[in-house]
Order: structure tokens, then sequence, then C-alpha cells
């Protein structure tokens, strides 16, 4: 099968006061039709620059470098204007803070209706009738009655829902959700999960999904890639890397979290140190001070992505698994 | 008596022009030296208010909060009792509540000068003493805040309690706003704090699976009540309230399962209009005719447990909520795939 988005070497330096700073160091990695693909990582780990570059979304001044090839074209190399065409309605975007990404002053119908109107054309009746559609689609009781409404009117729950409507308005064929459910209670993301769950089995929707929180990942996501300081270290089937994790920073993630079958009174077990700056990224494996796994020519080699059995790509020549036995 | 107690303590927030919210309508609970205690719930249920009130920056409207056999008083213009410097707190985001224009090293001196605890002479070596309790080097305290990590100002905000020599810590979220491994870390420096220092911990957080694993008691609030309080591990267990049940069911597990956690129907509800009864009804699938009218008080249940709800008797055995038959559901509520 075709991939529906292929990124391949993907480099990204923002500006900063003091010059270039590489933030993504050649990322590499495929999206298929009907496929929640998920992206976890710590803050600062690149994961939202990875996919805010496909949308043209840096700020001014960023390089980048690669390709991001979708339905022919080179997203990387696209037109301010073709751009226009792709981003809300072939791929559409989600943000972490409904309250925040949706516009506090414009009634929800409004915000609704601007891009169908814009990106399809639809006459303002039909766009009404189609955002009302949208609405029962993401389950907002009295859809015509929360068109009149504004976002403030909404629990945050309500208006991740709101959210994910306005980005599934022309039905993309791709949805950016960028830790859609960090701000919200577990009882209001379980229903976001599951609401996502059943948009890409009902219509085929694709679903980058990006999070630190691994939990959410093995609930929603098919395949796993975890990056650390702007690269991949590891990735395959979310089954895969969870239950035989083989990147000690992938590991390390796993055993941070609180386990339910774990003694009474056992710390968790947390990666020592925390993750490097982009600007003080260390040379070799960026991980490698702060693995237990380390050897020497971890300090000087970058550690290539390459398979590694099972679905896996592993970017660690001591594999830790192998080690352990 | 326990170190900090609160007696049905109940706050309400004014609104002009609107009719007063009961952000928290009658909770009770107490902490033990050396006791973990967390609270948790939703968004909205009024955890952060009891947390505020417990150290006296809110009032409360009617109830009493009990600090070391005294009555707390609450802050008002005048400075604060001294007593009441062994009560302290610890907030979210390490970012505001730490002077990022100070060095770290004199605003943990700040509690000792003021309260008078260490002489000017040793003031320097109980800093070093305390980052070090903490895990951060002595060299730390010549250095600012905006050279940390959240993590890692986070342990500067508790080393900063700790120079009070309190015997009690509230802490709000104090780990909501950090990485995975910096809450790793803080959640185990803190189980560390209460056992090796003997100091009582009240931790609010959303986060049951990090409060399961710090905690000793837990208590959970719904729409400003307590609806259950027991041990963490019983609790986790054998959840007797239905709200807890659907809490705990609701938190995804990392094991590459593909497991989908269940959605709770509904939200919380406007704190300003509770509904009638018991405040869950609208959102429990085991509701019957009684939750709809008559409010279930907080009764004892066997081996220190309480719970308010009408599934069960005051001190019978410990079932969970799925264990007893679905008398009704309410209409509509498991027809829905994803929950609203």
């Amino acid at each position: 099968m075709k991939s529906l988005l292929s990124v391949q070497g993907l480099r990204v330096q923002l500006p900063t006061a003091s010059g270039l700073v590489t933030v993504l160091d050649g990322v590499d990695y495929e999206v298929e039709p009907g496929q929640v693909f998920g992206i976890a990582g710590e803050s600062g780990s690149g994961k939202t620059i990875s996919v805010l570059a496909l949308l043209g979304l840096l700020p001014e001044g960023a390089v980048v470098e690669g390709s991001a090839s979708y339905a022919g074209s080179d997203l990387l190399h696209l037109g301010r204007r073709a751009m226009r065409d792709v981003r809300g309605k072939e791929i559409a975007m989600v943000f972490q803070d409904p309250l925040t990404s949706l516009h506090p002053m414009m009634t929800v119908g409004r915000q609704l209706t601007e891009h169908l109107v814009y990106h399809l054309g639809l006459k303002a009746s039909d766009a009404r009738d189609r955002a009302i559609e949208l609405l029962e689609e993401v389950r907002i009781p009295d859809p015509a009655g929360a068109l009149h409404a504004f976002p403030h009117q909404f629990s945050g729950g309500m208006r991740q829902r709101i959210a994910i409507a306005i980005a599934l308005a022309c039905r993309p064929r791709i949805l950016i959700a960028d830790e859609p459910t960090t701000a919200l209670d577990v009882t209001v993301q379980a229903g976001i999960l599951r609401l996502l769950d059943r948009l890409r089995q009902q219509s085929g929707l694709s679903v980058i999904m990006i999070t630190h929180d691994l939990g959410v990942m093995s609930s929603v996501a098919d395949w796993l890639t975890v990056m650390y300081a702007g690269r991949i270290v590891e990735s395959g089937s979310t089954a895969d890397v969870l239950r035989r994790p083989r990147h000690p920073y992938t590991a390390g993630l796993l055993a941070a979290l609180p386990h339910p079958e774990a003694a009474e009174d056992a710390p968790l077990l947390s990666i020592p140190g925390s993750p490097p700056s982009p600007q003080a990224r260390p040379a070799g494996c960026a991980f490698h001070p702060r693995c237990q796994y380390a050897v020497a020519s971890c300090a000087t080699d970058v550690p290539e992505l390459i398979g590694a059995g099972d679905s896996r790509r592993l970017a660690c020549p001591v594999d830790p698994l192998l080690v352990r036995a | 008596m326990s170190l900090l107690e609160l007696r049905e303590v109940e706050v309400e927030y004014r609104r002009s022009g609107r009719s007063p919210v009961r952000a928290v309508a009658g909770a009770s609970l107490s902490v033990d030296a050396g006791e973990v205690v967390g609270l948790v719930g939703e968004t909205g249920c009024g955890k952060s208010t009891l947390a505020r009130a417990a150290v006296g920056l809110v009032a409360p409207k009617a109830g009493s909060i009990w600090f070391e056999g005294q009555q707390l008083r609450p802050l008002g213009r005048r400075a604060r009792s001294r007593s009441d410097a062994r009560l302290q707190m610890v907030f979210q985001n390490p970012f505001s509540s730490l002077n990022p224009r100070r060095r770290v090293g004199d605003q943990i001196a700040d509690a000792m000068s003021i309260l008078g605890l260490v002489p000017a002479s040793a003031r320097r070596a109980r800093v070093a003493e305390l980052l070090e309790q903490v895990g951060l080097p002595p060299a730390a305290a010549q250095r600012f805040p905006h050279q940390y990590s959240g993590g890692q100002r986070q342990r500067i905000a508790i080393a900063r309690a700790l120079a009070a020599q309190p015997s009690v810590i509230v802490l709000d979220e104090p780990l909501s706003s950090l990485d995975a491994s910096a809450q790793a870390q803080v959640a185990n420096l803190l189980k560390r704090l209460a056992r090796d220092l003997k100091v009582g911990l009240l931790l609010i957080s959303h986060d049951l699976a990090l409060v399961r694993h710090i905690a000793d008691m837990v208590a959970v609030m719904y729409l400003g009540l307590v609806v259950e309080t027991a041990p963490t591990r019983a609790l986790w267990s054998v959840p007797m309230h239905p709200y807890t049940e659907a809490l705990i069911e609701a938190i995804p597990r990392a094991d590459g399962s593909g497991w989908l956690p269940e959605a709770l129907p509904g939200e919380v509800p406007d704190p300003g209009h509770p509904p009638a009864g018991c405040r869950f009804h609208p959102r429990c699938p085991y509701a019957f005719e009684r939750c709809r009218t008559e409010s279930p008080p907080l009764v004892g249940m066997k081996k220190n447990r309480s719970v308010a709800c009408w599934l069960h008797e005051p001190g019978g055995e410990h079932r969970a909520p799925s264990q007893f038959a679905r008398v009704t559901r309410t209409s509509g509520v498991g027809d829905h795939v994803d929950g609203i």
C-alpha cells in the first residue's frame, strides 16, 4: 500500500537570539490511510515541530530541509497559495488548549462555516446545515442552538469537540492532534479518545497523534514513534513498542509510569537528569548522558535508526533487551 | 486529633448579579503526621478551593479547620500567626510561584529569618541541607529560578516550604506541569519526605494513577462534596462509589493492549446549580428513585472507609457498584458510544 504521507529526512533549524538552532535532525515517518500514527516524547523533543513543518506553520526564518510527499506534491516546498488549499482542507489540526485555539469572540457557527465557504464554496444555508451535521457527529447536544453560542459557554471537553468538528469540516484526510486531551480530565479524555477512534473507523480518517502520555497512545495509536532531542529513537506498532520497549529511553519512560501491579512503596523508576535543550544537545547519541546502558561509542557516534526485527526501527547499538537477558 | 482537620467545610464564592456558588459544600478530611492524603476529582469539583481553605487562603462560610489542635484563622490583613507557619503550601506552577529576580538560596532562607528559626550565621548551611534534601546541589542557592527545569523548580518550591519546618504541607497539583520523568522524580521525593521527616501531606491532584502511587489515604471529591474516602489500596481494588469506579475505568493503560478507557457520560454540572438529590445521579449508571430526591450522607464503612451513596448500608461490606445489579439506567446514558 502506498503511504498517504511520507516524510523523509526532515530537518528544521529555528532562529534564536544566538543564531540558528537545529531542533529536528533528520526525521522519517510514513502515515497510512485510516491509521492513527502516534508521536511521543517529552517537551522539547521536537514532536510538535515535526508536524508544524508540514503545514508551513513554523516561525519566520526557520530553515527546513527534507521532503514530505502528500498526494503527489512536496508539502515542504509548496507555495503559500497552494499550502492554503491543503491546510484545513486536506490536513487539519487540533491543538492542546481549545480555549486559545477557538476565537473567543466569534460564534461557534461562524468558526465552523468559515472554511466551508472558503474551501468548498458552499452557500451560507448549506454551510449551516453541514455545521449542524458536524456538531452532531461530535455529539454536541442541541447543535442548532450551539451555532449561536460562544466558546466560553462550553466546558473544556465540549470545546475540544467543537475544535475537532471545525477541523473535520472539509473532510480532511489527515487530522493532526497535538496533545488534544492533555488539558482535560480523564473522564472527558476517554470520550475524546473514543470519538477519534470512531471517526477513524467510520470515515477512514488518518490521525497523527502527538502526546507525551503513553497511556493515551496505547488506547488509540496503531503506530508509535518515540522522539528524543530532535530524533526518532524507536518506532513500531504500538503493541510491540509498549510491550517490549527496546530503546533505553522508551523503557525509561514506561518505567516512570505508576504501574497498577507495582508493589507498595516501590519508588517510581525515573530517568536521571532532564532532556537537553536544543542549544546544548550532547554529541553522539543525545540520550547517552542519561542512559544506564551507554558504552564508549555512544558518546561519539550518532546511532542510526535501523530495522530491528518485528515491526520495529531502533536507534540504539545497545539493545537493552539483550543486555538484560 | 489529627494534625490537620477539616470539619464540614463550606466555601462560597459570591458573583455579582448572580447567585453565589458553593464551591465546597461540606467536606471533611484529616491529615496525620507522616501521612499522605490524596484529594482527587475532576476540574471544577472544588478540590483546589478546599486546599486553599485548608491553609486559610480563603475563609470558609461554615465548618472549621483545625491545625495542631488550634482553630485556623483565615488570612486577613494582619500577619499570619507564627504557629500557622508550620502549615505550608506548594502551588501548581513553579514558574509563577518562585520569584524570578531573587536567588534560590535567598528565597529559601526567607522563612528562617522571618520566623527566627535559624541564626543568620547558620542559614547558608541550612539552605544547602534543604537543597540536598530535595536532590539539588548546594551551589543551586546562588542561582536563579530560570536556570532550572520545571521539575527542579518544583523541588526548589518544596525546599522553600520545608524551610519553615512545617508539620503539614498542602500541595495543589504539584506534578501536573511536569514531564513524565520529572513527575516520577518529584513523586518519589514527596513520598520520601513524608516517611523520613514525618511531614503530613495533603496532595491535590486530578491524576489518579500518581495519587495511587504516593498517597496512603484518598478522598474523592465530586461537585463540592467528598463522596468517598478510603486507604489507597482498598479504594483501588474495590471502589465503592460509582463516581470513583468511573474515574478508575477512565484511566488509559500504557500496556499496548489497545484497550479504550470508559467515558463517563456528561460533565461536571455547574456548581451554581447542582442537581437535586445525589449530585452525581444524572451521570450515574446505577441511579434509582431515591437518588433523584435525597442527598446521601457520607457514612462510615468497615476498615476506615466512608462513602456517600445509597447503594451502601452504613457499616456494610465493601462492594463495587458494578457488583450490584443495575437497577435502572438513566435514559439514554448507555446508548452513547463515546459519551458526551
